[in-house]
């Protein structure tokens, strides 16, 4: 065990800034892109890259059992897509579950349209506020935490923040929320590594992914009663 | 022998449980929802601290510390009248709640919400009281959701407003640390003074922070938002009671006072000059609640135990005013399929004559006017403000005028003839005769507290003053 210990601590250690480069591609993407699908596997990834950057200050089993309340998060919030569609489905929307039907889909929208105003009005928002975030490392630097620690903190953050101004979807606002609560996360385990904090941040997590998931099923179960009426 | 204060923390929970069982026999859930409430309020209350009592044959002991997961819960006489604040209020909202809307989420959810926030009272450090709070804010969410509408945009905003507070919350207890090792760095003193006037501003949803206040009246579960308006936000009222009391630097810190009366009085001001051109009766009773927020407030900030006495009377009688508005509200709605908007309000008074009655009291209470509950608070608020700040006193005179011109405004409509199809006065059929008494009873009883309170503040003020006494940080 100390080997595989001491292994997954060269491997952090090279891996914090290529971590902090897929926090950005997730967040970004998470931002800018309406695919349910896309955006949940963003999440995850996220999780998995948020988790190993903490592995720099936090033990491994801790860092992995946030990794795993986020995936469980994910979990819920595809079994409430999936059930949102199928309450969809049900009022007659045709919906093709396979993924090569998705994508081709995907793929024919976008040859079609183009990018969206709304994509492309996110993307340079999301833009925005990463420069920020970049500039903000250096001028206001957060004592005790490393500096691509920082980064990843304020893009966690503000692009979260970005998103829950952007979106009115209950789970596009609760990736938001979750994002925010990531980032902060990333930043305070350094000051507090308390288990029972830990505890309590997740359960904050998951209670807000339940409400938002509550919201969702709401959601799809009342446009599908506006459009039997 | 039981340890008193794990009753309030379990014992709600596993009631949760239970009513959510019960949720299909809606009388039932009810009953024991504010039966239990009820019960637990007057528990604390009256049982002695540190004294085991003798309670069907098992030895209950109250007061003193206990330790769970290795963190220490303190039950202190403070919020011994805190934690007795909440369950009771919580008990009158559910009466309300079992005739307006009896098979609501709100009597499991809560229970949940009692039990995390009591958590919050009793908890040390502060930091896991901010995190019990938040996860009660969050579950929050449940209950504010209507059943047969949209998305609850007013709960989104609610939880995001909370969730960007928490990390200030959390900050402070560190800043302050280091505070207290390195007192010559004042800079971490400023730091942890702006983070807690952010924090408490986003979740007492002060001007600019207080979109989610109408939002949530509007298009959330009435009573369910008047619990979150009085029962969350007194838990948040005490939480920075809290704050101030375990960082006494930071109630003395030199803008602490002018920067709460400040924000108390744009408050009001704010919430006073919407209000009055509210038509839609939710958005009312959301600019109504604000401007009450902010009266407690600008009596925080004058500081002194006087100050502090005024403020906690102001949120010892808020539930009154907020409840009566929030089941007139429900009761209102529940008559009118075209929501709360003006032309589906017409005439609607003779159809529904109680809820038009609590929504009048309530508003009434709400702004302050005289022989209501809200004046008891307002009127001694008034008398303390005026020898040293008359123009405050007026401002908030004015402002409070705001609310009862919206309050008017809204009785005028529902007292109007309606334009199209008549309507009728309210037949209720013989199954409905005892409902309609029932309801009659619960709206009458609480009128009653409101109008009593109103005559005779003196059934309060010596809690908010004994209150008041308790808590040292502002001196004498």
């Amino acid at each position: 065990m100390p080997l595989l210990n001491d292994l997954l601590a060269r491997i952090v250690s090279f891996a914090a800034m290529p971590a902090v480069v897929g926090v950005f591609v997730t967040a970004g993407l998470l931002v800018v892109s309406r695919d349910w699908r896309l955006n949940l596997l963003a999440l995850a990834v996220q999780y998995f890259f948020v988790a190993l950057l903490m592995t720099q200050v936090i033990r491994l089993e801790v860092a992995a059992v946030k990794a795993l309340i986020g995936w469980l998060i994910c979990l819920a919030f595809y079994l409430t897509e999936q059930q949102a569609k199928s309450l969809t489905r049900a009022s007659g929307e045709r919906s093709d579950l396979s993924f090569q039907g998705w994508f081709e889909a995907r793929l024919d929208g976008w040859r079609r349209e183009g990018i969206s105003v709304r994509a492309a009005f996110g993307f340079m928002a999301a833009v925005v506020v990463s420069v920020a975030a970049y500039a903000a490392v250096s001028a206001v630097p957060i004592s005790q935490v490393p500096e691509e620690f920082a980064l990843a903190c304020y893009l966690l953050i503000g692009l979260g923040i970005l998103l829950l101004g952007l979106s009115q979807d209950p789970l596009r606002v609760g990736v938001g929320m979750l994002m925010f609560l990531s980032g902060f996360d990333l930043f305070y385990v350094v000051l507090e590594p308390s288990l029972v904090v830990t505890g309590l941040l997740g359960s904050i997590s998951f209670v807000i992914a339940l409400g938002m998931a509550y919201l969702k099923t709401i959601q799809a179960a009342t446009s599908d009663e506006e459009t039997a009426t | 022998m039981i340890a008193g204060l794990l009753l309030f923390l379990v014992l709600p929970l596993a009631l949760a449980g239970v009513v959510y069982a019960l949720r299909r026999w809606a009388t039932l859930s009810a009953v024991l929802s504010v039966g239990t409430a009820l019960a637990l309020g007057i528990a604390i209350f009256v049982l002695p601290l540190g004294r085991t009592v003798d309670l069907w044959g098992r030895e209950i002991v109250m007061g003193g510390t206990i330790s769970l997961l290795g963190r220490e819960l303190v039950l202190e006489e403070v919020d011994r009248i805190a934690i007795a604040f909440l369950y009771l209020t919580a008990a009158g909202i559910f009466a309300l709640a079992w005739q307006v809307s009896p098979r609501t989420m709100l009597f499991p959810v809560g229970f949940s919400l009692l039990s995390l926030l009591s958590g919050s009272l009793l908890i040390r450090p502060l930091i896991y009281a901010s995190l019990l709070v938040e996860v009660a804010i969050a579950l929050s969410i449940f209950a504010l959701q209507p059943e047969d509408r949209g998305p609850t945009r007013g709960g989104l905003q609610y939880l995001s407003f909370s969730l960007l507070a928490l990390p200030g919350l959390l900050v402070i207890h560190w800043l302050m640390e280091r505070y207290a090792l390195t007192p010559d760095n004042t800079t971490l003193l400023d730091a942890s003074a702006v983070l807690l006037t952010l924090s408490f501003a986003l979740l007492l949803g002060s001007v600019p922070f207080h979109a989610w206040m109408p939002a949530v009246a509007s298009d959330s579960e009435p009573l369910a938002s008047a619990f979150v308006f009085t029962v969350n936000n007194g838990a948040i009222w005490f939480l920075l009671l809290a704050f101030l009391e375990t960082y006494p630097d930071l109630s003395s810190y030199s803008s602490f006072s002018p920067l709460v009366s400040s924000a108390g009085l744009v408050m009001v001001i704010v919430g006073g000059l919407l209000a009055a051109s509210q038509r839609n009766l939710g958005r009312l009773m959301g600019y109504g609640s604000l401007a009450d927020s902010g009266v407690a407030l600008v009596a925080l900030g004058m500081g002194g135990e006087q100050g502090l006495a005024l403020a906690l009377l102001a949120l010892l009688v808020r539930p009154l005013g907020v409840a009566l508005m929030a089941a007139g509200l429900k009761r209102l709605r529940a008559q009118c399929p075209g929501g709360d908007e003006p032309d589906a309000l017409r005439g609607l008074a003779r159809k529904a004559p109680w809820g038009t009655l609590a929504f009048l009291i309530g508003g009434l209470s709400t702004a302050g006017l005289p022989v209501s509950a809200g004046f008891a608070a307002r009127w001694a608020l008034y008398r303390a403000l005026a020898p040293s700040d008359l123009s405050s006193a007026l401002v908030m005179m004015f402002a409070s005028a705001g609310v009862i011109i919206g309050v008017w405004r809204a009785l005028s409509t529902l007292l109007s003839r309606p334009e199209s199809s008549p309507v009728g006065t309210s037949e209720p059929g013989r199954d409905g005769l005892l409902q309609w008494w029932l309801l009659a009873g619960v709206v009458v009883l609480v009128v009653a507290g409101c109008v009593g309170i109103g005559l005779f503040p003196q059934l309060i003020t010596p809690t908010a003053v004994r209150l008041a006494s308790l808590y040292s940080f502002l001196g004498p």
